[in-house]
């Protein structure tokens, strides 16, 4: 008898421990407030409402957001609060669903769209506000925000790769031609002594996307279809590994340290790059490169990426005023400015482009131009599965040493494996 | 006297080896070291070279201050102690029932644990999920500790049956006769005895939920409820190239309590860890 | 009395097992019924029960490319637990050398990578050791004039990185298991040795190696299985997206990751993780005959 109290006793205490140890979190997990919520007065007699956004991007960009937003929304008792998530999307493929614990809405580029659509955790976007918010914005990232027709993503800014150069590293202009750009890289790159003239991430499918674009190649259709093994792109991809020889590792964390401590001339990369280049004191100078000519007449054609919001389901049964409010405001000419002056991002809102600074941002100038021979990534969900084959090719061409065309074909037939298993 | 000389010959080439394995073992730790008290700049590049160029301690600063670095060990803490407690807990009873009683099902039952924990844990992630979400704990630290101390709890159970066999019965009896009860021997008389392995499976506990940072991340949703590990996986998972000199320094003082902890306990892992495997 | 003992040691387990059906066994549980449905993007909430579909649809992935990786898995493993093995008990070996005075100092420095978070640690050898352009090795390599090398580009050179960084977080544990082991061993045993003019070599391959080896077995079988389910180094070392380094080295688990996990199909990676369950199994029981209970 005493042993069966003593062992119920050693039972509660397991529960016990349990319960000890769930009570300091709910301290802990006290939401981080924004600023406004101390603001709080007595006249104003509307419950402030918190708006949770997940993303995971540059901290700077977002809080240039939020600051924005919240300022316009201050006498609404509504803030705004980023959350930064690694790898957010898969985050968002447990969460979405969660009405306790999801975001309101999260904050990503377009190319993840297709599969939170597919997922059905997204609402459209004429379920919370009237879309005709979106009537000065750029045509390109009013599309790239679209399923089927049906607009999900709120643009609100958008990227594409551009060449950033060290003006006091590089000698003369900025080539014309990739075949002058390879003499010049021949010509100043060292790499037993570590300087570079031009790095790029050259296994990255992004990175390398304006080679496969510019020769007419693709990475995948609107159909779905994956295009690694299609002949343009074996031919952009064979093009790419002589460059992809004279710029180091191709590592994302490589080839901006090399190039933020003075030791590559000039780099492959967006407004992302920015913050941290300027942290590093370097006098930078930003080329567009679709002034750079293939050999077969064409621009490079960099990928681009439109950065916007979606909205969670989940947010729309008490949060939905609050949120439409959030978008509006997040569709504003003044938040795309605000991104412009403070973040070098390219608005989305053509309106912001009305501002004398904005204007005379060389950044979004070359953003703007590149757009021309830009292509939005494709946002259907097949594209999820492409980033890994693509990269596998191209890793396996600059780096092994493999044939291009047995590369091209290893990587669609894993391609098409992935699409196909999606189903 | 020549084996004298012999013998010093012996041991001055044996401490020239172990001073060069130290070496070679305390390279990468050496070079966090020294990036971690090195200015901006200086962090990824530089010669070869282990002293910082300009030392500074600011890294250090803004590891501590600009970001919850001691709100995350803090987490940490809470963490590992409700691991070790809830673990210990369980598997304590278990492991004492499955090395004094001979019952039915009990071979056929620990061999079964040990099946059931080669299942690997990373594909155990959506289940889990599932788990916490039926049962509101997620975003919640006792959510991650049951996981954490479930994760655990076969080691545990494995490591102390295997050092309560070396007890001798019979000290137990002894106590018996003065009329104690089971769970009250376990605690006034095995408990101590076995201290040793309770104090290794406590330990590798610990380290578990120290390094652990997947389910932390993925499992708290609040930047200030991360454990250490899970913080500094957020900070760094994708971009170091900006502040790698801050992250090595976080580092360092992420693995200064353990090592605190492996100093002062260093005796007891030693019979602890082993006795586990002497059969009688 | 008798009526008692037959219900009382299950009490006693009642708690630990309660825990790990909910944590390791509910997970093994709803894996295997995820994989008899069709839960995928477009069956996100709405996924019915479809039989064995996807069970046929990944024995297609246990192909040669898995083949390989469970040769690659093995060979993994073996080299691991025999350098381990083998370096932790000379070194054990060397701090119980009668007359190493500095022995503590020794083995307390030789501990530190333990205290390390493993994430850190990877991360630390990634950038710091291995890479290119900052990575101490490379940087050693040209102060002596060699050409720059690219420890993670091909496989072999890339196996034997990822083995490096194995044995670095994991000796620690192993020299402190054999060192205890060591330490209770009976010494009169190498007193009536070393009277008998035995040599060394003789009497650690007859004395030691025996008196030790049923000591360390646990540890010894316990990491063996750590070692063949290691995911963390090889994936974040070679493999994660956008690092790709060129090493198309692949272990079961990362295999599985790579082919299964990508699309995000959970009917189908819940079978291939359902089949790599069996494998893994089936690995465990050929381990297990060492490690005999009783």
């Amino acid at each position: 008898m005493k042993k069966g109290i003593a062992l119920l006793l050693a039972l509660a205490l397991c529960l016990g421990a349990l319960a000890g140890c769930s009570q300091p979190q709910s301290q802990a997990s006290d939401p981080v407030t924004g600023p406004s919520q101390g603001a709080d007065s007595p006249d104003t007699p509307k419950d402030p409402v918190t708006v949770t956004v997940w993303h995971d991007g540059d901290e700077g960009i977002m809080q240039t957001i939020a600051d924005q937003v919240n300022a316009q929304l201050a006498d609404d008792q509504i803030t705004v609060v980023f959350e930064k998530k690694t790898d957010m999307p898969n985050q968002l493929k447990l969460y979405g669903s969660d009405a306790a614990n999801a975001p309101d809405l999260y904050f990503y580029a377009h190319d993840v769209l297709g599969t939170f659509v597919a997922m059905d955790i997204l609402a459209p976007l004429s379920d919370v506000i009237d879309t005709s918010v979106l009537a000065d914005h750029l045509s390109m990232t009013v599309e790239a925000g679209q399923i089927g027709g049906t607009q999900y993503l709120l643009p609100v800014y958008f990227e594409t790769l551009v060449l950033l150069y060290n003006k006091a590293l590089w000698e003369g202009d900025i080539p014309g031609t990739t075949e002058e750009l390879y003499d010049y890289m021949v010509a100043h790159t060292d790499a037993a002594a570590g300087t570079y003239a031009v790095v790029n991430q050259h296994t990255g499918a992004y990175n390398v996307s304006p080679f496969i674009y510019g020769f007419g190649g693709y990475i995948i259709d609107e159909d779905g279809k994956p295009g690694l093994n299609d002949p343009k792109t074996i031919e952009a991809a064979e093009y790419n590994r002589k460059f992809g020889a004279l710029q180091a590792d191709g590592d994302y964390n490589t080839v901006t340290t090399l190039f933020n401590e003075g030791k590559a001339a000039a780099i492959i990369g967006g407004p992302w790059l920015v913050s941290g280049i300027e942290a590093a004191g370097i006098d930078y100078g930003v080329a567009s490169l679709s002034d750079i000519k293939l050999p077969n007449g064409n621009g490079l054609a960099p990928f681009s990426g439109i950065q916007g919001v979606g909205v969670l389901k989940t947010a729309l049964a008490d949060k939905k005023d609050a949120v439409a409010k959030v978008l509006t405001a997040m569709a504003s000419p003044e938040v795309g400015v605000d991104l412009a002056n403070k973040s070098g991002c390219a608005p989305a809102n053509n309106k912001s482009y009305d501002d004398p600074q904005v204007a005379s941002n060389e950044m979004i100038a070359v953003i703007q131009k590149t757009a021309s021979t830009a292509r939005p990534m494709p946002n259907i969900p097949e594209m999820n599965a492409m980033w890994g084959p693509a990269e596998a090719m191209l890793t396996a061409i600059n780096k092994n040493g493999a044939d291009p065309a047995q590369a091209a074909a290893d990587a669609q037939a894993a391609a098409e494996q992935a699409v196909a298993d999606m189903q | 006297m020549r084996n004298k000389r012999k013998n010093a010959a012996r041991l001055a080439l044996l401490n020239a080896a172990f001073i060069l394995l130290c070496l070679v073992t305390l390279v990468p730790v050496l070079y966090a070291l020294s990036i971690s008290f090195s200015g901006q700049g200086t962090a990824l590049s530089g010669s070869l070279s282990f002293l910082p160029k300009d030392p500074t301690l600011e890294n250090y600063r803004a590891i501590l201050f600009d970001k919850p670095f001691l709100r995350w060990l803090k987490n940490s803490l809470i963490l590992s102690a409700g691991t070790i407690a809830l673990a210990m807990l369980c598997a304590v009873p278990m492991a004492y029932a499955a090395s004094r009683w001979r019952f039915a099902g009990r071979r056929g039952m620990l061999r079964l644990l040990l099946v059931l924990n080669a299942f690997p844990q990373v594909l155990s992630m959506f289940a889990l999920f599932r788990v916490l979400r039926l049962t509101n704990t997620l975003n919640t630290h006792g959510g991650l500790v049951v996981i954490y101390a479930g994760s655990m709890c076969v080691f545990a159970i494995w490591n102390m049956k295997g050092y309560f066999d070396t007890i001798p019965k019979e000290i137990e009896e002894a106590s018996k006769i003065d009329g104690a009860g089971d769970l009250q021997m376990i605690v006034r008389i095995v408990l101590p005895l076995a201290r040793p392995a309770i104090i290794v499976t406590c330990v590798m506990v610990l380290i578990t939920v120290w390094n652990e940072y997947l389910f932390a991340t993925t499992f708290l949703l609040d930047s200030q409820s991360y454990s250490l590990a899970g913080g500094l996986y957020q900070l760094q998972s994708n971009d170091y190239s900006r502040n790698w000199s801050v992250f090595t320094a976080a580092s360092m003082l992420a693995s200064l309590p353990l090592l605190l902890i492996f100093f002062k306990i260093q005796k007891y892992m030693v019979s602890g860890l082993t006795a586990g495997g002497v059969k009688e | 009395m008798k009526q008692k003992l037959r219900w009382k040691p299950w009490l006693y387990c009642v708690p630990a097992l309660l825990l790990i059906l909910i944590v390791i066994a509910f997970p093994i549980v709803y894996t295997g019924w995820i994989s008899l449905t069709n839960m995928n993007l477009y069956h996100w909430a709405d996924y019915q029960v479809i039989g064995l579909d996807n069970y046929v649809r990944a024995l297609f992935k246990f192909d040669s490319g898995f083949l390989s990786a469970l040769a690659t898995t093995l060979v993994w493993t073996v080299f691991n637990m025999v350098i381990q093995i083998g370096a932790g008990f000379f070194i054990a070996l060397g701090l119980n050398a009668p007359g190493l005075k500095l022995s503590r100092v020794y083995k307390t420095l030789l501990m530190v990578p333990w205290a390390v978070p493993a994430y850190i640690s990877i991360l630390l050898w990634r950038v710091g050791m291995f890479n290119t352009e900052f990575g101490i090795l490379n940087k050693f390599l040209s102060v002596l004039g060699f050409d720059k090398v690219d420890f993670l580009a091909s496989n072999a050179i890339a196996f034997i990185s990822c083995m490096a960084l194995n044995l670095w977080m994991a000796l620690p544990f192993m020299i402190s298991t054999i060192d205890g082991a060591l330490q209770s061993v009976d010494t009169s045993l190498y007193e009536s040795a070393t009277l008998d003019g035995t040599g060394f070599w003789v009497r650690t391959w007859s004395i030691t190696v025996p008196a030790v080896r049923p000591i360390i077995a646990p540890a010894a079988v316990m990491t063996t299985f750590i070692t063949f389910k290691q995911f963390d180094i090889i994936y974040l070392l070679t493999q994660q997206r956008g690092y790709m380094t060129g090493a198309t080295l692949n272990t079961v688990i990362t295999y599985a990751h790579q082919n299964a996990f990508a699309s995000n199909n959970y009917g189908l990676s819940s079978a291939v993780s359902m089949l790599l369950f069996v494998v893994i199994i089936l690995f465990s029981i050929l381990t297990n005959r060492s490690l005999r209970e009783d």
